[in-house]
């Protein structure tokens, strides 16, 4: 199959899936907890004295129709009419909730916060801001070094098993704790105060490309240190076996009878081959970081995607957590797209099949 | 690989030569520690404590309320309002404005100014659905024609909490957001029909976008706006020239010493304490007991900081659900009451910042808090006691039966619903279900996510709840919680009946301290006979500070500081 082809076919697929995803969770978000805010908030106010009952039933209403509440959930439903005894199906045609927010999400509408009366997609690209630059420098650092030491522990088997134990022990650890035991090392006054404990500090700009950079870097290592400690013992892990692997296949042998060094053998032999079991998880790797960055966005205060879901999922502002959601889904679906494509730009002998 | 090290250690060294401090060294500035933020600046709308703690800075109401008096004081008001009743039902609240009141560019805060606010919180077409609720009982503004900063706000009800409400919104500026006074000849009634003047003015407020642009809308507080960071922080800078400096020997109320305020935002508690011992913040409202603790132990941190504690107005209860049949007899909510081991929880859960109350009224209140009732007490053989006079038999397995009104036995076997995710819940209902065990009742756990234990209060779909129960020191209204109209609303226990309805009406109509205090005394013993809830205890707030800070006033209302009345530079002098 052509390779535009193919990916036209996935996109598609992929398109559908990402559909399938976004309105699963929108349906049994509101399914299970429907008008869970707006009885949050009125709660709160009916502990107002001056509030009565009417009137709190009737701002209950007012909020109902300005979220859009107002309406039945989806197409059709089985529910009892009023004056009826027993439940029907009742069809209620377009004038529905899912219809309403899939007919905006088509128009490129996520809608507004419960919270903050803001665009999702405002939300999102703030968010954006400030997860994009420190989940991609991760995922690169991530990638480097994770070849490198693959090469290097090549190049010097007697550090292999120990450095393999080393790593095993790191992938060990959650993510909160190697993010913890950083901050408690690298930003306590008791032990050593070399980088600051959270956020960006003074920067003035609104965001990481306005400030100034070196500042920026400075507030960045210890989150970056946490995701790329989190991700690379995985992938040496994996890719050094892979390369195990490859050291006794024939054409490597041949490449050393053609006189080619020990590091080109590597670099140019071994290490191509190597990469193809190991491409699933290169691809995964932003995806992965961008579920990680909500640890370390908590816990090193910064306004990205993570904090944006792990917020917005607590205090069950639904169209935040939707759009966050859709944005982390359509990652993940296109990343299983780029080790499709990579499969083939490695080995080109793998056939593609939609 | 060496490539990489050396990459990474110019990224280091860049980074650490390129930056020396982390926040803004701005003398005679405060950082405060917030756990989230804002979300909403718009002072109609905002909703957060953290908004409503910014938004009584940059604005200022007729009424603030002061736990000093355990009343509202007047702010832009120049003494509390006078109230004429009229009929048994309305009332008149008539303010006068201070003199010395001026918006930013010297204008005099006027009448029309209140009552442009009015209508702006009335307005069709703009999200203030709640401030309508809340104030909805304003009917009308009546200025005075001799006076413009004298008015009379037409209110619906009698009681003393409805005068301090009627002065508790921020007041908007008229000459800002409605410069061509397009509103003044439309009355506050009309303000919610489809007008053209009011749909004009409602799409250019929402085009102003003042949730996120809180600068837009000049304020008669003694702060602005100087900087707004979402998620990041927020700064606020004293005007050099506010009225409130010109109010001789000024109140406290006007007082606003920091020269800027700044709150960061930091949600994690152990990033939030790292932060404050190394300077970056100032002051830790609200900090975690066990952090708290720890600090207070470190020798080098009781050098640098100070350890602050607020009897605050918010409570720990347990809740018993009267609709269900095993709770229906006070005899055995009673007797349940004596499986809570509260000073245990108080040390356990709160490491010894709460105490224990009768009661509803926080024993800091002395004049209403009724101190003849005995303090919740543990005692399982008292709870053994009640549970027989009851009518429970414990069978040979230990367990209680009894026969209910359907002739059915029934067992006691209950369950215990919280909030899931908050260990002072469940540290109590593990205690709760470990004592009732040793006597042989039967409890499940039922840690629950906040809607759907909302849903469950609401549909009674629970037996005994434990929840926070927020309150103050001036107002002592129990509709939602015990009256029986609020009954599958916030009234959890479904506690009500007609006289109990009545007294919770009077208490909330008497004006006189000394009838208020014998009719809430009268409460008091009423809920203790009855218990339809427990109170376990009144929480503390705990606030870490910097010494440099020098005096820092606190308060048991939120957010549990004054931050206007603290000065740093008096510390350091």
């Amino acid at each position: 199959m052509q390779l535009s082809r193919y990916l036209l076919l996935r996109l598609g697929k992929t398109t559908v899936a990402a559909w399938a995803i976004i309105s699963c969770i929108f349906l049994l978000s509101r399914l299970t907890s429907g008008d869970a805010l707006i009885r949050s908030v009125l709660d709160e106010a009916f502990t107002q004295p001056t509030i009565t009952a009417t009137e709190r039933a009737q701002t209950e209403a007012l909020l109902r129709h300005r979220f859009g509440l107002d309406m039945p959930l989806f197409y059709v439903s089985f529910s009892t009419p009023a004056g009826a005894t027993s439940p029907t199906w009742m069809w209620h045609g377009t004038t529905n909730q899912y219809h309403r927010w899939l007919n905006s999400l088509l128009h490129g509408n996520l809608g507004h916060s419960y919270r903050e009366d803001t665009a999702v997609t405002e939300l999102l690209r703030r968010a954006m801001q400030y997860t994009l630059p420190l989940t991609m420098l991760a995922a690169l650092l991530g990638v480097a070094l994770t070849f490198e030491l693959c090469i290097w522990l090549e190049y010097h088997p007697a550090w292999r098993s120990a450095m393999l134990s080393i790593l095993y022990a790191v992938q060990a650890m959650p993510l909160f704790v190697i993010a913890l035991v950083l901050l408690l090392l690298l930003a306590n006054p008791d032990v050593l105060a070399w980088f600051p404990a959270y956020g960006l500090g003074s920067l003035g700009a609104m965001s990481p490309w306005e400030g100034g950079l070196g500042q920026y870097l400075y507030h960045m290592v210890l989150p970056l240190i946490s995701l790329i400690l989190v991700s690379v013992p995985g992938l040496v892990i994996q890719l050094s076996a892979s390369m195990q692997l490859e050291l006794h296949a024939g054409y490597v042998a041949t490449a050393r009878a053609k006189g080619a060094t020990p590091r080109a053998v590597v670099r140019h032999h071994i290490f191509r081959n190597a990469l193809l079991p190991v491409l699933p998880l290169l691809a995964e790797l932003l995806p992965n970081l961008v579920a990680g960055s909500v640890v370390v966005e908590m816990i090193f205060a910064l306004p990205g995607m993570g904090r944006l879901l792990a917020e917005a999922a607590s205090t069950q502002d639904y169209p935040v957590l939707l759009g966050a959601v859709l944005l982390v889904s359509l990652a993940r679906l296109f990343s299983q797209l780029l080790a499709d494509v990579l499969y083939q730009w490695v080995d080109p002998r793998i056939r593609l099949s939609a | 690989m060496k490539r990489i090290l050396v990459g990474l250690f110019l990224l280091l060294w860049s980074g650490l030569v390129g930056c020396s401090t982390t926040v803004s060294s701005v003398p005679n500035t405060v950082h405060v520690r917030w756990a989230r933020d804002p979300e909403n600046l718009d002072p109609l709308i905002a909703k957060t404590s953290g908004a409503l703690e910014v938004l009584n800075l940059l604005h200022c109401s007729l009424l603030q309320a002061s736990e000093a008096k355990g009343d509202f004081i007047p702010w832009l008001a120049q003494e509390f309002p006078q109230v004429t009743l009229i009929s048994d039902s309305l009332m008149k609240v008539t303010y006068q404005l201070r003199p010395e009141a001026t918006w930013d560019n010297g204008k005099p805060i006027l009448a029309s100014d209140v009552a442009f606010t009015l209508k702006v919180m009335h307005c069709a077409g703009l999200p203030t659905e709640l401030a309508q609720a809340r104030f909805g009982f304003v009917r009308d503004i009546e200025p005075d024609p001799h006076d413009p900063r004298r008015f009379s706000l037409l209110c619906r009800g009698q009681s003393i909490d409805f005068v301090r409400s009627s002065g508790d919104f921020s007041i908007l500026p008229e000459y800002a957001l409605d410069p061509n006074a397009t509103l003044r000849a439309i009355p506050v009634a009309d303000m919610g029909k489809p007008l053209p003047q009011v749909q004009a003015f409602a799409r250019r407020y929402l085009a102003g976008e003042f949730s996120r642009h809180p600068e837009r809308v000049p304020g008669s507080g003694p702060y602005q706006l100087e900087n707004w960071q979402p998620g990041r922080q927020l700064t606020l800078t004293r005007k050099t020239a506010w009225w409130g400096d010109q109010v001789p020997s000024a109140p406290p109320q006007l007082w606003a010493y920091p020269r800027q305020i700044n709150y960061q935002i930091i949600p994690e508690a152990a990033t939030a304490v790292l932060a404050l011992r190394r300077g970056d913040i100032d002051l830790y409202p609200l900090i975690p007991a066990n952090e708290f603790a720890r600090l207070q132990q470190s020798p080098s941190d009781r050098e640098q900081l100070q350890f602050l504690t607020a009897d605050s107005y918010e409570c720990l209860t347990a809740n018993f659900n009267m609709r269900s049949s095993l709770l229906k007899d006070r005899l055995t909510r009673q007797a349940l009451t004596y499986l809570f081991n509260v000073p245990a929880l108080i040390k356990a859960s709160q490491l010894g910042h709460a105490y224990p109350s009768v009661g509803l009224i926080s024993p800091s209140v002395k004049q209403y808090y009724n101190d003849s009732l005995p303090l919740p007490a543990y005692s399982p053989d008292r709870a053994i006691a009640l549970l027989q006079q009851a009518g429970w038999k414990q069978q040979p397995d230990r367990s209680w039966t009894r026969t209910a009104a359907t002739g059915r036995p029934e067992q006691l076997r209950l369950s215990i619903s919280y909030r899931a995710g908050e260990p002072s819940f469940e540290t109590t209902a593990l205690q709760f279900q470990a004592a009732a065990a040793t006597i042989g009742i039967p409890i499940e756990l039922r840690p629950t996510e906040a809607s759907l234990l909302s849903r469950q209060v609401q549909q009674g779909n629970m037996q005994i709840l434990l929840r926070n129960m927020s309150g103050q020191p001036f107002a002592y209204d129990f509709t939602p919680i015990l009256h029986s109209q609020s009954t599958g609303i916030y009234n959890a226990s479904g506690f009500g009946s007609p006289s109990s309805d009545r007294l919770i009406e009077a208490i909330a109509q008497e004006d006189s301290p000394a009838k208020k205090a014998r009719l809430l005394r009268k409460f008091q013993q009423l809920i203790y006979e009855e218990r339809p809830l427990t109170v376990l205890y009144f929480l503390q707030y705990r606030i870490a500070a910097a010494r440099r800070l020098g005096k820092v006033p606190v308060s048991g209302l939120m957010p549990g500081y004054v931050v206007t009345s603290i000065r740093p530079d008096s510390a350091a002098n």
